[in-house]
């Protein structure tokens, strides 16, 4: 459909993913605000920082690009930084990717560019329940828009008030917090929790490696340990999954 | 030396790509990709892996080394948030007592 808004279900969907998103609001707010303070401490002047937190979503690129900017590195340094530190979400595509085959390479686009962490694993809980609803797309697009706003407004807040917030209130522990709170019921089973036990010794390890690859890593090595379990919990009682 | 205007534009749009790219990209190739069986399970385990991936470093090592005593307040409130979590699940609930035993733990002990 062109205009899938004037259907009174899609809206319904999209309403629906905006009021499941709002528990991680603090978490998301906190984060944003973090961020937006460490722009302009970082170096970057106020109308950058807008610039930059408006039409480039992706946090964890932005801190990481702050330091490379201050310091004028070569600008192919920053491209290959600002990929490898998004490299986590090429996983989460492929792994949304056959539940929104059917939809135009325009909402593809939006849906891809403003789909972060939050939105990625409460999707992936949703269908893994209930398998293809209808209007996955409107859910997803309204998860993803309330965290967009909400980042938004919190890293604008943060650029233009960040001389003013301190750094030893740790409100980047709510972001942290946030992420815990979704991390737990999804290390529910036996080789979900592997996986995490995994991925978490991992990213613990390559702390310290450049790029983010460390969590990279992670994250890798811990889908393929959580596979590992499964084929053992599979061989073993087989017969109970389908 | 300050970065001008003009790097810091390209810096910019070298962010916009990459996050258009790592995000969007797989979601375009669409059907000219067919993914195996395997990989697809194998993928319902990545957010439960990038998840722990993405907080167990701030948690237990904030300042860079492993850090498992009194002298860390996060993986204290971490570990009280997680015990709240596992009993009944919510996301406000465990950002709430998550930060407020955070605070109390920097307040007490460090």
């Amino acid at each position: 459909m062109r205009r899938p808004w004037l259907d009174p279900d899609w809206r319904a969907e999209f309403r629906s993913g905006v009021r499941d998103m709002l528990p991680a609001f603090p978490g998301i707010f906190a984060w944003g605000l973090v961020t937006g303070v460490a722009m302009v401490k970082g170096g970057l002047s106020v109308p950058m920082a807008l610039l930059m937190t408006l039409v480039a979503y992706a946090g964890s690129a932005q801190l990481a690009s702050l330091p490379l900017i201050a310091t004028s590195a070569p600008i192919w340094i920053i491209a290959v930084t600002a990929l490898a530190t998004n490299m986590r979400f090429v996983i989460y595509a492929a792994a949304l990717r056959r539940w929104l085959l059917e939809y135009s390479p325009r909402r593809l686009s939006a849906l891809g560019y403003i789909s972060g962490d939050f939105s990625f694993v409460l999707f992936m809980n949703r269908v893994a329940r209930e398998g293809a609803f209808p209007h996955r797309d409107a859910w997803l697009f309204g998860l993803a828009l309330l965290n967009w706003l909400v980042w938004q407004v919190a890293s604008i807040v943060g650029i233009v008030a960040g001389a003013f917030i301190p750094a030893q209130w740790g409100l980047e522990f709510a972001g942290t917090l946030a992420l815990l709170a979704l991390a737990v019921p999804s290390c529910a089973t036996r080789p979900g929790a592997t996986g995490a036990l995994v991925a978490g010794l991992m990213a613990l390890a390559g702390q310290h490696w450049p790029y983010k690859l460390g969590l990279l890593s992670g994250v890798v090595l811990g889908i393929t340990a959580a596979m590992i379990v499964d084929g053992l919990v599979e061989s073993t009682d087989g017969e109970r999954r389908s | 030396m300050t970065p001008t205007t003009g790097y810091v534009l390209a810096a910019i749009a070298c962010l916009v790509v990459a996050t258009f790219v790592t995000r969007a990209g797989f979601l375009l190739v669409g059907e000219r990709l067919t993914l195996s069986r395997r990989v697809d399970a194998a993928l319902r385990f990545a957010p439960a892996c990038a998840l722990t991936a993405l907080v167990v470093p701030g948690i237990v090592s904030p300042e860079g080394a492993l850090d498992l005593s009194l002298g860390n307040p996060r993986w204290l409130a971490a570990l009280v948030a997680t015990a709240l979590l596992l009993w009944r699940h919510s996301v406000l609930g465990g950002i709430a007592v998550g930060m407020i035993a955070y605070a109390l733990i920097r307040l007490w002990l460090v």
